[in-house]
């Protein structure tokens, strides 16, 4: 069932599209690494300020909610390039076990950004637990480090 | 013309034998071999992105009054200024381990060639625009949009190192590896040597 939606994906006018020339596969992934750099430059301005690490005379609140607006930039780009990067190896990323570590990891990324970090850390900081703090940085940058290491490990294997 | 043509000849030979000379040692044999020690160094590269593109972005946007614009620049590009570093060291110095990986084809890359270019630009404009900055910071500082010359800046600055990324990227595609059927402008420039 789900190959088949992969297969359709490969055959579909993007699939086409993103093999037919290499140089078209090429600069959509340079695209990807340009969103990956946003992505995780916020991700990581965010969780280490809540670390007390970087920008400590800036408001955690200030950096958490200017960081959030430029993350959601930051995955816009990628998944933008990553869905047509996906239609041009469809088939290949279907038996690839990098390919669904990713996408499980980015789905539990995506999940923990939106229904459970941003919602806590929308209130004041100085209401939380420093605890709480920490543990939703750590969390936020183990989960995005194994999004980002585990795609660059698709194209490693096979 | 002669001269300087040959001159750049001489250059690509000399850089070729280099090369030749850090392919055969073993450092660099084992490097290429070794499957997850290769791997792992390129992941490191394209990881650190996060932190030094990473942190650049959040100044650049800054400069350009899109993002923080509630806190001073100086604070954010000083601020950032550490991380974005140890980012670029981890970078070059990842880098100089792939270019150690696979030397000679990596030398007669016309990406890789263009890259650096790219790469001295940036630096360039990155420490123009640090002394620009510093002696120009408290007049603009609190103002959301930078003035137009630090605007100027950033905007080269996302545009070079995007370059950056795309030349980079494509070093690992064979399009116009020398020996290939190549113009010869991309042969000249890729510094192909024939012998």
């Amino acid at each position: 069932m789900l190959l088949s939606l992969f297969e359709w994906l490969e055959a579909s006018a993007l699939g086409v599209f993103m093999k037919d020339l290499p140089a078209t596969f090429a600069i959509v992934e340079a695209v990807h690494l340009m969103g990956l750099a946003l992505l995780g430059g916020t991700v990581l301005a965010q969780d280490l300020r809540l670390l007390n690490v970087i920008l400590r005379d800036v408001p955690s609140n200030v950096v958490t909610e200017q960081g959030h607006r430029w993350f959601k930039v930051g995955l816009w780009i990628l998944l933008l390039t990553g869905v047509p990067m996906l239609a041009g190896v469809a088939t290949k990323c279907y038996h690839n076990p990098f390919y669904w570590t990713k996408m499980i990891a980015l789905l539990v990324g995506v999940l923990f950004v939106f229904t459970l970090k941003q919602p806590l850390l929308r209130g004041d900081h100085s209401l939380l637990k420093p605890v709480t703090l920490k543990s939703m940085a750590v969390a936020s940058m183990s989960v995005w480090f194994l999004v980002a290491a585990s795609g660059r490990w698709i194209g490693f294997s096979g | 013309m002669q001269t300087s043509s040959g001159g750049f000849n001489r250059v690509n030979s000399a850089l070729l034998q280099f090369a030749e000379w850090l392919a055969a040692s073993s450092f660099s044999i084992g490097l290429h071999e070794s499957f997850y020690l290769y791997n792992w160094i390129e992941t490191t590269h394209v990881m650190t992105l996060m932190l030094s593109l990473g942190m650049l972005a959040v100044i650049d946007l800054r400069m350009l009054g899109v993002a923080f614009a509630n806190v001073p620049a100086s604070t954010i590009a000083e601020r950032l200024d550490r991380p974005m570093l140890i980012g670029f060291t981890i970078m070059f110095i990842t880098g100089l381990l792939l270019y150690t990986a696979i030397p000679v084809r990596t030398t007669q890359s016309i990406w890789f060639r263009i890259k650096v270019l790219l790469l001295i630009a940036a630096a360039i404009n990155a420490w123009l625009f640090r002394g620009y900055m510093l002696a120009a910071k408290k007049s603009w500082d609190l103002d959301a949009v930078a003035p137009r010359r630090a605007r100027v800046a950033a905007a080269l600055s996302l545009t070079l190192w995007a370059g950056v990324i795309v030349t980079g990227r494509f070093i690992a595609y064979d399009w116009f590896d020398c020996g290939g059927d190549n113009p010869a402008f991309i042969d000249w420039a890729a510094g192909c040597v024939s012998e």
